[in-house]
């Protein structure tokens, strides 16, 4: 039944970068958890694990952006910090560009850094802080998008339940009604026919 | 509720908003649904219309109400929708991979440049014509940054298809409801 109704289901795209048996093992763990009855609750299931795939794109999107920003994050920082009084940025843009460029191969560089920055109470977080405020409107849009998304995933859990929630009432409804047009004997009832009858 | 003073300067500020003026700005929106071409019917190529036939009969199961088989193809409609943007997403990104950009290289980027062409015509130079960059070239080799860098790059256009998502996720979700409603009252909504 439930092949069936996923060959029904248009496929996920992915990228291809991205491993079809990853995706398949997301929604697996969706859908041991949700345990998804029928045609439209597989396909919130699907709808779920498609967004949280997502989600994790973009958030993979998200720190390869920052750490991309690093390196001329890192020579902007330098140029600041190297800058003696009287000097423009100009005169320290070399020595910071082969730091900058040697800082993430060279261990002696990463500790020069280090040194430079702790002269001003500054650290690696520095660093980041500048890779962040660069890629900033990047950034920003990404984090528009990851909060779409997560309430779209919220708004389909709550599909479920509610789908769920309308079905078990129906059901119970359907049962009613069955019990009250087949008149069938209700425990009161066959009580109260005994002691007639005695 | 709007007074009348309120909706009397909507409309005034409605009619001043009339799309692009300038030409470049009318050339890029005449591009829109090129780019996507989500405005166009799900129904209009046939292997939708068989996939979307078979996904209403699995909803609507043997009934033959045609109210319950209207609402369950409103489902499907939404779902293949949904299927059809994250589809034309990843098609953008694979693009931007591969290509650097969505649009090819342009010679000229402004009407300027054009003109200082023709100028240098004019007065009997020979021009020079820029190279046009490859945006490919800037792109990272190695994978995830590459795939990132792509999608960096595509941002605005991806926003923008969050949009029609969103919108084919709600038309799914009031036709789930209906469709329970249906099934739950029967003739008598």
């Amino acid at each position: 039944m439930r092949r069936n109704e996923l060959t029904l289901l248009p496929k996920l795209p992915l990228l291809i970068t991205e491993a079809a048996d990853e995706f398949d093992a997301l929604r697996d763990a969706f859908e041991q958890e949700i345990k998804p009855r029928g045609i439209i609750e597989h396909m919130y299931v699907h709808d779920i694990s498609s967004i949280v795939w997502e989600i994790l794109r973009l958030r993979r999107c998200k720190v390869v952006i920052i750490n991309s920003a690093f390196r001329s994050a890192l020579q902007d920082l330098l140029k600041q910090v190297l800058r003696q009084p009287g000097q423009y940025e100009h005169h320290v843009e070399g020595e910071a560009q082969i730091l900058a460029q040697s800082w993430f191969t060279d261990q002696e560089a990463k500790k020069q850094v280090s040194e430079i920055l702790s002269g001003f109470d500054l650290d690696e977080s520095a660093i980041e802080a500048e890779a962040i405020t660069r890629s900033s409107s990047d950034l920003e849009v990404l984090d528009r998008m990851l909060t779409s998304l997560e309430s779209r995933r919220n708004k389909a859990l709550g599909c479920v339940a509610e789908y769920r929630a309308n079905l078990a009432q129906q059901l119970r409804d359907s049962a009613d009604r069955i019990i009250d047009a087949k008149g069938v004997l209700r425990l009161e009832d066959a009580a109260s026919e005994r002691s007639t009858a005695a | 509720m709007a007074s009348e003073g309120q909706i009397a300067a909507n409309h005034r500020n409605a009619r001043k908003s009339t799309g692009p003026r300038s030409g470049a700005g009318k050339k890029r929106a005449s591009r829109n649904a090129y780019r996507h071409g989500l405005t166009l019917s799900i129904t209009s190529s046939a292997a939708y219309a068989k996939q979307l036939d078979r996904l209403v009969r699995e909803i609507a199961g043997n009934t033959e109400d045609p109210i319950l088989l209207e609402r369950a193809r409103a489902i499907a409609q939404a779902e293949l929708e949904l299927a059809r943007v994250r589809r034309v997403k990843v098609a953008l990104i694979e693009r931007a991979s591969a290509f650097g950009e969505l649009d090819p290289p342009q010679a000229f980027s402004s009407v300027t440049q054009i003109i200082r062409l023709l100028n240098a015509i004019d007065r009997g130079r020979v021009p020079s014509f820029p190279e046009p960059v490859d945006s490919s070239a800037t792109m990272p080799s190695q994978e995830p940054d590459r795939s990132a860098e792509a999608i960096r790059r595509v941002l605005p256009e991806l926003r923008k298809l969050d949009r029609y998502e969103r919108r084919a996720a709600a038309q799914r979700e009031r036709a789930v409801l209906e469709l329970s409603d249906r099934i739950k009252y029967g003739d008598n909504p």
